[in-house]
């Protein structure tokens, strides 16, 4: 070989390897917003798996938008991610964009919520909403010896848990015929919004001895409300196992709240990414159910950013 | 001739039209497009056909089967429980999900909580004197170890979680349907059961669902 050759070639092949080693792949983490610390515990355990796996991350919120969510999938797709994990923006409508990824041959890993159909994503690493909520019910149906009225506040009405934990709840309360439904009415996830409601539903039914709580910020804010009415004597039961409700229990506010165990989950998800990117396959099913966790005050001490300890 | 032939053509044509209505199938479509089998308010007639189908001619045999003996199971579970559940547990749906077993046995009632919608026995099962499990009487069940324990029921068959839940449900009421609790007196009473129950650990409490209950007098 002329020598111009060979030194033409040592250069493609070094700088073949400089383009292989210098640029990790990219895994891309797309949650609802991370102003619930249950979704920013979502993001940071998938991001710390994916950075361990070797993996560079995008992280991105949707804020429960599926247009903005479709509008970042087809973002990510373009800058040539391995694969998605993803907290979706709706059940049904987040399918087109998980077919796109697909179609472009990048593989999308659910978390937390669940979509409508199987074959688009290639797993749905799901919480188990509806146990949970049933925990949480037949807890609060107890704390009240299972009679009394109650209020119950619901989720944003777009996201399909609020849906499934309502469901959960009166599944398991409505079984109980001395249990009266007093008022019901979303407060869309928010806890100032929460605090209003929850200060309306008291002046219309000053009766009532418990409320039941889709979620943890909506339970942080209907308690706030009720302390301000000096109505303590109340029953709260939440949902998602944040640290704030952890407090409120551990000092006798809340009494309870049903874990799902989100860092855990983000993890697995990136774990399962990791091995089908290496093998082709996860190894499991599509469609995982990760059960939930009654906490109360009997274990409220294990619990840290959405993970029991021990 | 012609006005026969006509009347003839319109009754064939009307024939014809009952025919081809009586052939077609109804699709109901939900808009997916993954199963086009009906939403959600198709499930509870889809959930009693799978339990008819499968509660007496499945279920029951194989958790009759595989029961077994409580102080077996005790020993094996308090020994190393996920050796336990791999030799007769079934595992429920997912990730770090808990242990379902299948005991049968015969105990002492100790306890009653009657009074309750969910109502429960105690039982001692070694004689000494101490309730070592609860068996549920309904109405109110709690758990879904019915549908886990069973190797036949998979959620990825299921459209969500809400269908898979409604399974759970559905069958705690079958299994429970039929057990008669009047009156009180059972204390001291001799009870033989068969049922399942869930663990996610060798200390958690055994809550027993029962498909077979028999009290003595």
């Amino acid at each position: 070989m002329k020598p111009k050759h060979i030194i033409l070639s040592a250069i493609a092949v070094v700088g073949t390897i400089f383009a292989t080693s210098a640029f990790a792949d990219t895994i891309a983490i797309i949650t609802p917003s991370p102003d619930n610390p249950f979704f920013k515990a979502e993001a940071d355990g998938a991001k710390a798996r994916a950075e361990a796996l070797g993996y560079d991350t995008i992280v991105l919120s949707h804020d429960d938008d599926a247009n903005k969510q479709s509008e970042l999938f087809d973002s990510v797709i373009a800058s040539g991610v391995k694969a998605i994990i993803l907290d979706n923006a709706g059940a049904d409508a987040s399918v087109a964009a998980i077919q796109k990824a697909k179609d472009a041959g990048i593989p999308s890993f659910l978390i937390d919520r669940e979509i409508t159909v199987t074959g688009v994503a290639v797993s749905q690493i799901v919480s188990n909403n509806y146990q949970g909520a049933q925990l949480g019910a037949e807890e609060f149906v107890s704390l009240l010896g299972e009679k009394g009225k109650y209020a119950e506040l619901l989720g944003k009405e777009s996201d399909t848990n609020a849906g499934i934990r309502s469901n959960g709840y009166h599944d398991v309360i409505d079984q109980y015929p001395d249990m009266e439904l007093a008022v019901q009415q979303t407060a869309n996830w928010s806890q100032t919004e929460a605090f209003t409601v929850m200060e309306s539903m008291l002046q219309a039914h000053p009766d009532i001895v418990g409320v039941i709580s889709g979620n943890d910020t909506m339970a942080m804010g209907a308690w706030a409300a009720l302390e301000a009415a000096g109505r303590t004597d109340v029953v709260v039961v939440g949902f998602d196992g944040s640290n704030d409700v952890r407090d409120s229990i551990k000092s006798g506010g809340i009494k309870a709240t049903v874990l799902q165990p989100a860092y855990a989950q983000a993890q697995i998800a990136v774990t399962q990414a990791d091995k089908y990117l290496k093998t082709g396959s996860t190894g499991v099913d599509e469609k995982q159910l990760m059960d939930c966790v009654l906490v109360n005050y009997d274990n409220a001490g294990l619990l840290e950013t959405f993970a029991l300890t021990n | 001739m012609r006005e026969a032939m006509r009347q003839s053509l319109k009754f064939f044509v009307v024939l014809v039209a009952i025919i081809a209505l009586s052939a077609c199938k109804i699709v109901i479509e939900d808009g997916s497009t993954g199963k086009t089998d009906a939403g959600v308010s198709g499930d509870n007639d889809r959930i009693a056909a799978l339990i008819d189908k499968t509660f007496d001619a499945q279920l029951f045999p194989e958790i009759k089967t595989k029961a077994q003996d409580f102080e077996t199971f005790r020993k094996a579970i308090a020994a190393d429980i996920d050796k336990a559940g791999q030799r007769f547990g079934h595992r429920g749906a997912g990730q770090g999900a808990a242990w379902n077993f299948s005991i049968k046995g015969t105990g002492t009632i100790v306890d009653g909580k009657l009074d309750s919608r969910a109502r429960t026995f105690s039982v001692d099962m070694d004689d000494d004197a101490n309730a070592d499990l609860l068996i549920q009487l309904g109405p109110v069940v709690k758990g879904t170890a019915l549908r886990d324990f069973a190797s036949f029921y998979n959620f990825n068959d299921f459209r969500d979680q809400i269908e898979f839940a409604k399974l759970g449900r559905a069958l705690n009421d079958r299994a429970t349907a039929s057990i008669e609790v009047d009156g009180s007196g059972y204390i001291g009473n001799q009870i033989e059961f068969v049922g399942v129950l869930t663990l996610s650990s060798s200390t958690t409490r055994i809550l027993v669902t029962p498909i077979t209950l028999q009290v003595a007098p």
